[in-house]
């Protein structure tokens, strides 16, 4: 009986440790829209779902736009106004993709294995196609996932003037524990 | 001083008061911003003070009722911590819903990170933060209501 309950846990446990489908509901994503006239429009969203799934190399990414926390309360706010985010219509980012050529990694090793990942991100209800080269550090069973990149404000409908006080294609920098 | 002159001193004046209002104006509202900060959550009144499964309850049964009243709003919510999560540097808490796995997810204040990091599942506190509303999940089929600058107000004996 011990012994049943003994490979029972471990089996359990082995499981659990190499699910195929690693999670988190506290990826970080930060956005960086600062100029050299203006160091203020930058923000950071530490509750963002991530989903990978080791096997196929789908990836999936949601967050909530108003989770997105400034320094200042200004910005907060025109952030989630109608002429930029319109938070109260397009509650949601969300990046769903795969990692290119997943059959080459075997993430049930530990490990750093820089991958490319391509998918759309959708912002303001307008989707557009994305590559990037990102990070994945795999120990004992958990992914660090890290990845850097620019988007195009334009591409989603944003307009930022002329002024230089927001860069038009802010960096946006992903990092995941997913367990 | 002819007429015509003094005419246009008068002019010159009225312009340099003009700009210089700009610059006044214009330098009050970069000091403004500049300075202007979030307050800090510890001292700001919350608004609701609601159970952690009532509250994910109202969003379950009507997200854009619950939207309207609890979004940008400073909520206290009491109840037993399901998870804590790792965030970059920080940790989140979650109270989670057993049955339909929807859950309520704050990420904490910078300065009241390190009140997060000793709170472990099972713990019955009382966290205020500010509501930032729910998303629909279609990753994980359920409701995401997430907070922001949470600090946490009472950690409760069990």
């Amino acid at each position: 009986m011990k012994k049943a309950v003994l490979v029972f846990s471990l089996i359990v446990f082995a499981n659990a440790l190499f699910a195929q489908t690693k999670t988190t509901t506290s990826a970080t994503v930060a956005f960086d829209a600062t100029t050299a006239l203006d160091a203020l429009p930058k923000a950071e969203n530490k509750t963002v779902i991530a989903e990978i799934d080791t096997q196929t190399g789908q990836i999936g990414f949601e967050a909530a736009v108003k989770n997105f926390t400034f320094s200042k309360p200004t910005i907060q706010a025109h952030f989630n106004e109608e002429r930029w985010l319109n938070s109260n219509k397009y509650p949601a980012f969300t990046f769903m993709g795969k990692i290119s050529e997943v059959t080459k990694y075997n993430f049930s090793n530990n490990g750093i294995y820089n991958v490319t990942v391509m998918g759309q991100l959708t912002i303001k209800d307008k989707t557009n196609f994305i590559t990037t080269p990102a990070t994945i550090e795999v120990k004992n069973g958990v992914l660090f996932a890290t990845a850097s990149f620019t988007i195009a404000l334009a591409d989603y409908g944003i307009q930022v003037g002329s002024s230089g006080k927001i860069a038009g294609e802010p960096k946006i920098t992903v990092s995941a524990e997913l367990k | 001083m002819t007429e015509k002159s003094a005419s246009r001193m008068g002019w010159i004046k009225k312009a340099l008061i003009a700009l210089l209002s700009v610059f006044l104006l214009g330098g009050l509202a970069v000091w403004y911003l500049i300075n202007e900060n979030f307050e800090d959550t510890t001292l700001t009144k919350s608004s609701f003070t609601v159970n952690a499964q009532e509250l994910i309850n109202a969003f379950q049964d009507n997200d854009s009722l619950a939207n309207s009243t609890y979004q940008e709003q400073l909520i206290t919510v009491h109840g037993r911590i399901t998870e804590t999560e790792a965030a970059d540097s920080t940790v989140n808490i979650k109270f989670v819903d057993p049955i339909t796995g929807s859950y309520l997810i704050f990420a904490f204040q910078t300065q009241h990170v390190s009140d997060a990091k000793i709170l472990a599942a099972g713990d019955s506190v009382a966290i205020k933060a500010s509501c930032s509303g729910n998303i629909f999940s279609q990753l994980r089929k359920a409701h995401m209501i997430s907070f922001k600058r949470a600090v946490l107000v009472e950690k409760f004996k069990t």
